[in-house]
């Protein structure tokens, strides 16, 4: 176990494992927290895996945890490691089986006090629409040649489909598709599972909210958004489905072989991984870049939901139902990137395992019209709490290869969520709030009871301290959709 | 002897596993997953019988892909199963017939079995393994 007493602290908020501390570690290890984060850190593994994460071969700077960081499997959740390309390795834990779990925010031109009495009827309608929980089959089945272009065009598909307009793709990471990506890379299996689960939300964590702008920050960013206070806001958060997952299993199955035909020796078995050239790296590259863009798309079509949703409610009551797109990002993921290192610019393999892009003003890849103020972060809350739009930094440049944090962190496991709240008795909590609670399954609300995690608040508040992400403004929730 | 003890994980489901020989740690460890996704068969369903057969590179591997065998079954057929007959176990091969029905409810499906601190031991009493799945 780490204590504090292993700890360097570097500057606020900024600690370090140094690399000393173990014989295996080719990097230091950083941690952004406060005092007290550390602490629910330091209580279980989370920091063990994060000095695990700093032993992977061709890894550059330092092996990186953000202030939500929480014991994953392999990874940390809430970790970033970048490994030089192309001669670094690449590992499919670095991604997680959800790859490109994300968030999409959509906003709507309307204040909260124009609809508050049709906020029951737009989560019915949401919940309806979008469809949620165990074993959930899309809106959209795909025969095999549809299934294998929405893999290599993400939502790009889904604009020639009918379920995008130009302007969402403009607003999503990567325009909602990245490139390299190879059908043919992926699974029988996997793609029979993703098959029937596009336009999916899935269960556990990821939910749909309906949310209303609480408090703005930056009047200047949020108004270059698109951003006001009372307005209302749709937050989606999902991933790959059971295609991801499926595609995470395959590779780190088959990277068991190649860790001994690479001779590369690993502190934990779920770290498996492969030179980012060699052929079991680029056939995983593909594989997982495949799966993102399924990923973008599967949002696209709940967007596409979504906005059929508002209709459905508003049309004849209000004169502008419209939602348009602030950003969509991906918080599992593995890039190709470019940063300066040491004076140096370098590309790199960026694993963001519960990590969100928060790349600064004039990065290249942004589009024309967020270019100047840098990219949109969304920082979804735990159920029921506060959610977070934050605007990405020269600092996060400088420091954490363009990356901040993703979420809340879990403090407390399932079975412990699952004993101590009872679904019936959260959602009659979360009602007497005035939040409308559509959910398929009471024990699976219950284990994501906003008491099982961080706060969310105290989490986004050491970003914006230590400059790795700038407050724009905080959503709060009026409507939780769940599997 | 009992089968399998949950084991607290701040994010996903783990649990300790135990087998007075390995076919029972794998038949236990497959017991276990079904237990905590909290499935149930339809009451009236009548049993379906699976043959799965796997291969890995030694028992932890397989051990991880038996279980997802089965969790694949589990989706695809959208049954649980409650009896595991293993007809060969070697370190690189597991052949099983399985017996189940289609299920009704399921509180949580388990996304991954993955290969996290994965161990299997010898104790006094048998094997012993620790499984941590990502749900």
């Amino acid at each position: 176990m780490i204590t504090k007493q292993n700890l360097e602290r570097i500057s606020d908020c900024v600690y370090q494992v140094p690399q000393n501390f173990r014989g295996d570690m080719r990097v230091p290890a950083r941690l952004y927290a406060s005092e007290e984060l550390l602490e629910d850190a330091l209580q279980d593994e989370s920091v063990t895996q994060l000095v695990n994460t700093a032993t992977l071969p061709g890894i550059v700077q330092y092996a990186i945890a953000m202030p939500d960081i929480h014991q994953g499997y392999g990874f940390p959740i809430g970790g970033v490691v970048a490994t030089r390309a192309p001669d670094g390795v690449i590992s499919p834990g670095g991604v997680g089986y959800d790859i490109n779990c994300g968030v999409r925010l959509l906003a709507s031109h309307l204040h909260v006090d124009e609809i508050a009495p049709r906020i029951k009827d737009l989560a019915t309608a949401l919940y309806k629409n979008c469809p949620s929980g165990v074993g959930s089959e899309g809106s959209v089945p795909l025969n095999a040649q549809q299934l294998d272009a929405v893999l290599e065009q993400g939502a790009e598909w889904a604009l020639k489909n009918g379920y995008a307009r130009r302007e969402d793709l403009e607003r999503t990471e990567e325009f909602g598709r990245i490139s390299g990506a190879d059908a043919n890379a992926v699974s029988k299996r996997a793609k029979e599972r993703g098959r029937e689960q596009l336009g999916t939300l899935g269960a556990g964590n990821h939910f749909i909210e309906v949310d209303q702008v609480a408090e703005v920050y930056d009047a200047k960013i949020a108004e270059r958004l698109g951003l006001f206070p009372g307005q209302i806001v749709v937050q989606i958060h999902c991933g790959s489905r059971g295609l991801g997952h499926q595609v995470c299993t395959d590779y780190v199955n088959d990277f068991q072989r190649a860790v001994r035909e690479y001779k590369i020796e690993l502190p934990d078995r779920e770290l498996v991984c492969a030179p980012l050239d060699s052929p079991e790296g680029q056939a995983y590259f593909k594989a997982m870049a495949a799966s993102a863009n399924f990923a973008f798309a599967n949002r696209q079509v709940l967007a596409y939901h979504a906005r059929r949703s508002f209709e459905e409610v508003l049309a004849g009551d209000v004169k502008n139902f419209d939602l348009f797109q602030i950003y969509d990002i991906a918080h599992n993921i593995a890039k190709i990137e470019e940063h300066e290192v040491a004076g140096k610019r370098v590309r790199v393999c960026v694993h963001r395992k519960g990590a969100t892009r928060a790349f600064g003003p004039g990065a290249t890849v942004l589009p024309d019209d967020l270019r100047d103020i840098g990219q949109p972060v969304l920082i979804p809350g735990s159920m029921g709490t506060a959610s977070y739009v934050l605007i990405g930094t020269a600092k996060a440049m400088a420091e954490t290869f363009g990356s901040t944090c993703h979420g809340a962190g879990r403090v407390f496991s399932r079975a412990k969520a699952k004993k101590s709240v009872r679904g019936e008795t959260l959602r009659n909590e979360l009602e007497a709030r005035g939040i409308a609670v559509r959910a398929g399954s009471m024990a699976g609300l219950a284990e994501e009871a906003p008491q099982a995690y961080k706060d969310v608040s105290r989490v986004v508040e050491v970003v914006h301290r230590v400059g790795i992400g700038r407050k724009v403004a905080r959503l709060e929730p009026l409507a939780v959709i769940k599997g | 002897m009992k089968r399998f003890e949950e084991i607290p994980h701040t994010a996903d489901w783990s649990f300790r596993v135990f087998g007075r020989d390995m076919r029972e740690l794998f038949e236990n460890a497959a017991h276990a997953i079904f237990a905590l996704e909290g499935a149930r068969a339809r009451p009236e369903a009548s049993e379906t019988q699976r043959e799965v057969r796997v291969t890995a590179l030694d028992y932890e591997s397989l051990l991880v892909n038996w279980l997802t065998e089965l969790l694949w079954l589990q989706e695809s057929h959208r049954e649980m199963y409650h009896r595991f007959d293993i007809t060969l176990l070697t370190p690189t091969e597991l052949r099983a017939c399985v017996f189940g029905a289609p299920f009704s409810q399921v509180d949580k499906i388990i996304k991954a079995v993955t290969y996290h601190n994965l161990s299997i031991q010898q104790t006094t009493d048998g094997w012993e393994a620790v499984v941590v799945v990502d749900v």
